[in-house]
This record gives C-alpha cells, sequence and structure tokens, in this order.
C-alpha cells in the first residue's frame, strides 16, 4: 500500500452524448506531489477533477487514490480525498463555523468539541478566525474561497483535488493559498490543482499536466513540458566579450539562424532547431575563436503554450 | 485525527443532516414567527370549535371536547403534507442549485443516511410547529375520551402518510431543477392525492386511497367525533376496520401502512440511487417491473371483493348517500358505468405503464457509454438490468402485467352477477391485448430508438392534438350532428382515448345512437390496426438502432 502512488489514472475516459471531454488519458502522481493541470476552458480539467473527486463516473477508466480503487471503494476513497470546486459555493443559511462544524459531522471526525476545534483550527489555517460567525452568504468572494478550501482541509484528506482555488483571491491571499498548499505537499499530501494564474502554477506545481481538447498533450516538470511543447523556434541572446559585429555575420551564416542583430557585445537572433543542434552552434561558434560569455535561450512561457493550444483549436 | 464510527442511517439525532437542518431552521427568529402563527391558528380553532359545542350547541362535555379534533387534524395536515412537501422539494432544489450537494455527495456517508439526515431535517420546523399543536389535540383526545389505540393507529397512519409525501418530495427535488416548480409540483401532488384521487379511486381504483389517510380516517371517523354522529356512521356500516384483499380481511390500519410502506420504499430506492450515482436512473429495471406487477395485484386485490356488494360501483356509492330508503333497494349499476370504470382502469394501468417505461428506457448516450464501458471490461454484452441495456423486455413483460390486470378486472365486472348472462367476448380480449401493445411497446420502441424529443413530439401531435379536436368537434355535433363521426375518429387516433374505446367494445350492454355505436368500434379498430403496424416498424427499427448504436461504440 505504501508504495502505491497517490493518484494513478489508467485509460480515463468521459464523454457527454456525442462529445468527448476526456479521452482516454493516464497519469500517475507521487505522494507528496503538487501537480498542476493545465489547459484551456474545454480541455477536460473539470470533467476529469470530479471523477477523481468520486462525483461523476467516467464512461471508463480506472482511479487509484493511494491503492484504492475508486469506483470499488467509494466512501474509503471519500475519506481520504478534498475535492475544492470552481466557484467554491457555500450554503445561504449557515454560518462560517456551522458550514465547517457540519462537514466536520459528516466526515465523522469524532465528538461535538472536536468537530468544532478541528473547524477553528481550519478557520485560522485561511485567516478567518473573526469571521467564524459570519454568514456564508455575506462572505466575499476571496474569503468564500478560502472559507471552502479550509472546508476541502478539514478531514486532513492525502489528496486534495483543487479546481481554480486561486480564481478570487487577492495577490496576498494567493501567496498564502501556495504556500498553505506547499506545507501540505510537504507533510504527504498530494495536491492536484488547476489555475489560470500559470506563473503562480508553476512556481507551486512541482509537476504539470496540459490538457486540451480532452487529451494530456505533456506532462512532467514545467521545463519537461517547456521543452516539449515549447517553440521550436528560439530566442537566442549571446554576449561576447568583443568582436560582437563580426559574430553576428558570422551567425548569419549559419543553418537555422535568422534575425540577427547586436548592441554592443549583446547579439539576438531566432534559431530554429533542436537541442543538439543549439548545442552544436554554441560549439562552432566557441571554436570560431570569439569568447562566448553567455548562451541564453529565451524559454517558452506557459502563456504563449497555452495560447498557441488555443489558437490551435480555434484553427 | 480520530474518527468516530461511520454514521448509521437510523440514528437520526446523530445524522449530520439532521443536525444541519434542525440549527438553520430552528433558529429562534424564523421559527419563532411561524410557531407563533401555528399557535394562533391552533388555539384559535380549538377554543372556537369547543366553545361552539359547549355554549351553542349544548352537547354533552365529552361530545364537546372531540368537537375540535377534526379542524386540528386538517390544521396538522396542511402543516405536515403541504408545508412540510413543499420545503423538502424546495430545500433539495435549493441545495443543488447553490451547488452546495456535490459536497454532501462528498461526504462518507451511506446514501440512505443521507436520504434519512434530509427527509427528517428539511421538514423539521414543520414537525416542530406539528409537535406544538399537539397538546390542544392531546387534551381534546383525553377529555374527548377517544380510545389511545384509535389515536395511536390515526396518527400512525397520519405520520406515515407525511413521510410518503416528503419522500414524494424529495425526488421532486432531485429530478426537478427549479426551486419554485419542485415545491409546487410537490404540493400540487399531495393536493392531487387528496381531491382528485379519491374521485378516480370510485372508478375502481380503490387501491389509491390506501396512499391517503381517508381510509384510516373514514374507519375511526366514528369514534372522534361527538358520539351522536358517531353511532349514526357506525349504523351505515357493515365490515368495520376491515378491507378485504382478494378472500383476505385485512385492517385498514394494516393495508394503508402497507402500501404506503411500498410505495416509500420505492421512493427511498429511487433516491439511493441518485446518491450513489447521479446519472443513473430513478428506478432499476428489476424493481419497476415487479412493483407494476404489484400494483396490478393490488388493484385487482382491493377491487375484485367490491364487485359482488356493488360498492365498487360509483353509483352505489351515491345511491346510499342520497337515495332515500325505498328506492335505494331497487339500484343496480348502469352499463355506461361499467364502460367508464373499464375505460379508466385501463387509462391509469397504460400511465403507469408509460411512466415506468420512460424511467427505465436508456437514451441513446447512456446506451453508448455503457457499450463502450462493456468493451473496455472486454463483454460482448450488456447487463440485462443494467441502465444501458434495452427496456424492451422489462417493458413487454409490464404490458402483459397490465393487460392481464386490465381484463381481469374487466371481465369480473361485466361477468358478475349484476349483469346476467353477458360475458367478455374474445374480441374484447383482443381489444385490450392490442391497446397495450401499441400504446406499452409502442411507446417504448419510440422512446428507445427515436429519442425523448421525437417521443414528446409525437405525444403532442398524436396523444392530445387529436383529442382536443375531436372534443372541439364533439361539442359542435350537439347541433350538427354529423360531425360526430369524424370527432369519434379524430379522437380514436390518440392513444389516451384507447382504452376507452377498447372499453366500448363490451357495447352489447349500453345503447348509443346507431352512427356513434357504428363509428366507435371501427374508428378503434382502424386506429389501433395502424398503431399496430407502426409498432411493428418501431421493433424492427429498434433493433436497427440498438445495432447501430453498439457500432458507433
Amino acid at each position: 500500500m505504501t508504495s502505491d502512488p497517490a493518484i494513478k489514472v489508467r485509460d480515463l475516459r468521459v464523454d457527454y452524448g456525442n462529445f468527448v471531454a476526456v479521452d482516454d488519458i493516464s497519469f500517475t502522481v507521487p505522494k507528496g506531489e503538487v501537480l498542476g493541470l493545465v489547459g484551456p476552458n474545454g480541455a477536460g480539467k473539470t470533467s476529469t477533477f470530479r471523477v477523481l473527486a468520486t462525483l461523476m463516473e467516467p464512461t471508463y477508466g480506472e482511479i487509484r487514490v493511494a491503492g484504492i480503487d475508486i469506483s470499488e471503494e467509494v466512501q474509503a476513497a471519500r475519506r481520504i480525498l478534498g475535492y475544492m470546486p470552481d466557484l467554491a459555493p457555500v450554503p445561504s443559511d449557515l454560518k462560517a463555523r456551522e458550514f465547517l462544524n457540519f462537514h466536520a459531522q459528516s466526515h465523522s471526525l469524532g465528538s461535538r468539541a472536536q468537530c468544532l476545534e478541528r473547524a477553528d483550527e481550519c478557520l485560522a489555517t485561511v485567516n478567518l478566525e473573526d469571521k467564524h460567525n459570519a454568514w456564508c452568504r455575506a462572505l466575499s468572494r476571496g474569503e468564500t474561497q478560502r472559507l471552502v478550501l479550509a472546508k476541502t482541509m478539514l478531514h486532513h484528506p492525502q489528496v486534495l483535488i483543487l479546481d481554480e482555488p486561486a480564481s478570487g483571491l487577492d495577490p496576498f491571499s494567493r501567496r498564502e493559498l501556495r504556500l498553505a498548499l506547499q506545507n501540505l505537499a510537504r507533510q504527504g499530501a498530494t495536491v492536484i490543482v488547476s489555475s489560470h494564474i500559470l506563473t503562480e502554477l508553476t512556481e507551486m506545481c512541482s509537476s504539470i499536466c496540459i490538457m486540451n481538447q480532452g487529451r494530456l498533450l505533456a506532462s512532467g516538470s514545467a521545463e519537461e513540458v517547456r521543452r516539449k511543447l515549447g517553440r521550436s523556434e528560439h530566442q537566442l541572446t549571446i554576449t561576447v566579450l568583443q568582436n560582437a559585429s563580426e559574430a553576428a555575420d558570422w551567425l548569419r551564416l549559419k543553418t537555422g539562424v535568422h534575425d540577427v542583430s547586436h548592441t554592443d557585445n549583446k547579439i539576438t537572433c531566432g534559431f530554429t532547431g533542436n537541442d543538439e543542434e543549439q548545442t552544436a552552434l554554441l560549439a562552432a561558434l566557441v571554436t570560431a575563436g570569439y569568447s562566448v560569455k553567455t548562451f541564453e535561450e529565451q524559454a517558452t512561457s506557459f502563456e504563449d503554450i497555452l495560447v498557441e493550444v488555443a489558437e490551435g483549436n480555434r484553427n | 485525527m480520530p474518527r468516530s464510527p461511520s454514521i448509521t442511517f437510523w440514528k437520526i439525532w446523530a445524522n449530520p443532516i439532521f443536525r444541519r437542518y434542525c440549527q438553520s431552521r430552528l433558529r429562534p427568529r424564523g421559527l419563532g414567527f411561524t410557531l407563533l402563527i401555528t399557535l394562533i391558528l391552533a388555539a384559535f380553532l380549538f377554543f372556537i370549535f369547543r366553545f361552539n359545542a359547549i355554549y351553542n350547541i349544548n352537547i354533552d362535555l365529552i361530545d364537546a371536547e372531540r368537537a375540535p379534533i377534526i379542524p386540528l387534524l386538517f390544521l396538522q395536515g396542511v402543516i405536515l403534507f403541504l408545508l412540510g412537501t413543499g420545503q423538502v422539494a424546495g430545500g433539495m432544489t435549493a441545495e443543488s442549485d447553490e451547488g452546495v450537494l456535490d459536497y454532501q455527495r462528498l461526504a462518507p456517508m451511506s446514501p440512505l443516511a443521507k436520504v434519512v439526515g434530509y427527509l427528517f431535517g428539511l421538514p423539521i420546523r414543520e414537525y416542530v410547529c406539528f409537535a406544538a399543536t399537539m397538546p390542544f389535540t392531546l387534551w381534546a383526545l383525553w377529555r374527548g375520551m377517544v380510545e389511545w389505540q384509535i389515536a395511536a393507529q390515526l396518527y400512525l397512519v397520519f405520520l406515515s402518510s407525511a413521510i410518503l409525501y416528503h419522500l414524494t418530495g424529495l425526488v421532486a427535488g432531485t429530478v426537478i431543477k427549479n426551486k419554485r416548480w419542485a415545491f409546487l409540483a410537490s404540493m400540487g401532488l399531495v393536493f392531487l392525492l387528496y381531491t382528485v384521487m379519491p374521485q378516480v379511486s370510485n372508478f375502481g381504483l380503490a387501491y389509491f386511497r390506501h396512499l391517503t389517510l381517508y381510509p384510516v380516517f373514514e374507519e375511526y371517523l366514528a369514534f372522534i367525533l361527538p358520539r351522536d354522529q358517531g353511532a349514526l356512521i357506525l349504523a351505515g356500516r357493515s365490515l368495520l376496520g376491515v378491507t378485504r384483499f382478494f378472500d383476505l380481511n385485512l385492517s385498514e390500519t394494516f393495508v394503508t401502512l402497507f402500501s404506503q410502506g411500498i410505495l416509500s420504499a420505492t421512493l427511498v430506492s429511487m433516491l439511493c440511487r441518485r446518491w450513489r450515482r447521479a446519472e443513473s436512473h430513478l428506478l432499476g429495471k428489476i424493481w419497476a417491473t415487479v412493483l407494476f406487477a404489484w400494483i396490478q395485484i393490488a388493484l385487482l386485490g382491493n377491487a375484485l371483493p367490491l364487485i359482488r356488494p356493488g360498492q365498487i360501483f360509483p353509483s352505489n356509492e351515491f345511491n346510499r348517500r342520497f337515495v332515500a330508503g325505498g328506492l335505494r333497494e331497487n339500484w343496480s349499476p348502469e352499463p355506461a358505468e361499467v364502460i367508464a370504470m373499464a375505460g379508466t382502469v385501463g387509462f391509469v394501468s397504460l400511465a403507469i405503464l408509460w411512466t415506468f417505461t420512460a424511467i427505465i428506457t436508456p437514451n441513446k448516450f447512456t446506451q453508448l457509454n455503457g457499450w463502450r464501458r462493456a468493451r473496455k471490461k472486454g463483454r460482448s454484452s450488456l447487463g440485462v438490468a443494467s441502465d444501458p441495456a434495452t427496456a424492451l423486455p422489462w417493458v413487454a413483460f409490464m404490458t402483459a402485467c397490465g393487460a392481464a390486470g386490465w381484463i381481469l378486472f374487466t371481465r369480473a365486472i361485466v361477468e358478475s352477477r349484476w349483469f346476467p348472462g353477458t360475458e367478455i367476448s374474445p374480441i374484447t380480449t383482443i381489444a385490450f391485448i392490442l391497446v397495450f401493445f401499441t400504446g406499452g411497446i409502442g411507446f417504448q420502441t419510440l422512446l428507445e430508438s427515436k429519442g425523448a424529443r421525437t417521443t414528446v413530439l409525437v405525444a403532442i401531435l398524436l396523444g392530445v392534438v387529436p383529442l382536443l379536436l375531436g372534443s372541439v368537434l364533439a361539442t359542435i355535433s350537439a347541433k350538427l350532428t354529423a360531425l360526430a363521426t369524424p370527432a369519434i375518429w379524430i379522437i380514436a387516433l390518440s392513444p389516451v382515448a384507447a382504452p376507452s374505446y377498447a372499453a366500448i367494445t363490451t357495447l352489447d350492454i349500453v345503447n348509443l345512437p346507431l352512427v356513434i355505436a357504428r363509428a366507435l368500434p371501427n374508428a378503434f379498430w382502424f386506429s389501433q390496426g395502424i398503431a399496430a403496424l407502426i409498432t411493428l416498424y418501431l421493433l424492427t427499427h429498434l433493433r436497427h438502432s440498438r445495432r447501430t448504436i453498439k457500432n458507433e461504440a
């Protein structure tokens, strides 16, 4: 049991009528990892989350959470899963502390006093102690998000599934959320999170999955994904100690190099080619006698990748 | 983190959902106002009826104390049956509307515990208001010297009815997405049960009365009314506290509790299925089929024993209540009455069959997903009773049950002592079978092969429009007799009218104008012939569409 990955998804498919929302995806998330699920609208993220959270039955596919088959042992899976839906709804007729206490009782977290104690702990974790007696309906968007996050953490879930948890949060709260999630991961919890705020996602997540039109395009560390999905055309910035003009002329003659320009000792150019060809270019430049101080590739950002994916869908 | 043992469904007081609603619906501000209104109303009814009996009618004090019992029972019915049911339906829809129902799905509680939590939690304020009226009722029962066994049985059935209606509200709240509609639909259902159903039950559907408080209430009415009024009621009774079920004599309370229990269990099963899987059909195929067969048995079991004494005929009830002694003895049922009863029973059975068929028939996408799942698991067929499997064999069985029940009922009446020498002809039997075949199988094959949208369109164009158009023509035909025949032919197109037309094939027992008597069977056989051909086409088409779906998966 202990060697089981936190989440193992095999051949997951979700259909809504004729529309294939999730198309035979497979992935594994090791324990303690924070996985970011990224993709444009309609990529299949929420469907994947709802299936993982046992809220929806897939067309087919095998999903194991900490070794538990969620279709066979739903109740056991629900004890170790925490799910925060997109837009984080709250009941209008309960107060913040009552809401948490109710869910603590639903998860059988002990006596009434223990449930209340746990509710207070979670309110403190999300900095809502002073709102414990406020009506849920009276909370701001950000406060509501934090309250639902507190609810999700109530029963110490081993796996947290968070659909857009940062939406509506101010930058300070977002930072706190990021730290809280990283802290949970350090304590052994596994987190799957989706977000549109991609820069934060890359800072927060130890690995990333990119989904598009129900398919998994790439998964791995942020760098691996960028390398796999980033453009084959790169922007290079080279700093030489002297003869920048000559080096620029030398570069113009090389295959794959284009749009060369230089200022002082800094040369910028476009380069079309794979990693090996790029390495060969650097080696040739040094062999040609130019004193190369720095050779940098401007990485494709996740925003660029996503925009390209979304534009690809439109086309 | 220490965890308590899982929440068992029968420990209502420990159920978090129940406690959550106790907290939110019993807040002093909201409860206080409702409680105040309830107490004012209960106190008013109690004192006005009590003092009126004491000071204006001048009856014995014990009888006067009984006077407020029925008005208070009515108030309690409004609180628990109407408001409670509406609250349950509306509350359930609100949970789903707010989006918090998903949280409850994720709670590691059994589906039954969740159903119980909502069932008793959502109407908790109405239960408290009901409890607030009880001191007045208890006083009236105690001082009116009503036997405690009678009061206990009455309130047992009262609470069983409340639970049944609240379960109906829960199902309505689960199925209907709009809070206001769910609220109105569930309250409307209770209203219909107490207004329309008693009238329908007079046409051979005595079983449905057991879904209300009426049978037990009427049984014990004599014992909660002032004693002289009670004595009058008792004098007009033959069998006390007993209802006949085929050859069995069963207590009215038992039959009511049993009938309501079966329906409540069905509704609980529906809710548990939805809690387990939000996409599943409300009823499983096996449960629906067994329940349909049971309803047929229950209808016959309650109706057949009433034929010989004549209690099944609506005119007998009218005769017993309103006709003077000498004329009362000469009563005998009218043939037209029998036709109306046979038509009503056939139509109600067919309507139940349509409802069950709509519940268990899979749509195209359920079938597609089922096939994809089966293929992935290396199976070459779908489970016969699974949601994605075809409902045709199950509906065929229900159709056979429905037709058999209808034929047995009609035969029992037509061949009873009230119509000596008459027999159900083979033609009538064929007509009844044909109506169920075209109505049941035709509807199922249409729904499964063409989908819900087409079926609704056909239901409107073929089920409703001919009825309306024919009715307009029939109204004009009062002056313009030439229109009577087209009206009969147009109405015959509607499957809704088919049971009534089939019932009229026992025409030798009615006297109709020649034109109508000739047009009715002709129109019936023609429309049923066409319907049978369409059904056969739909049967072959269903095979084709199922094969297409299988290949598409």
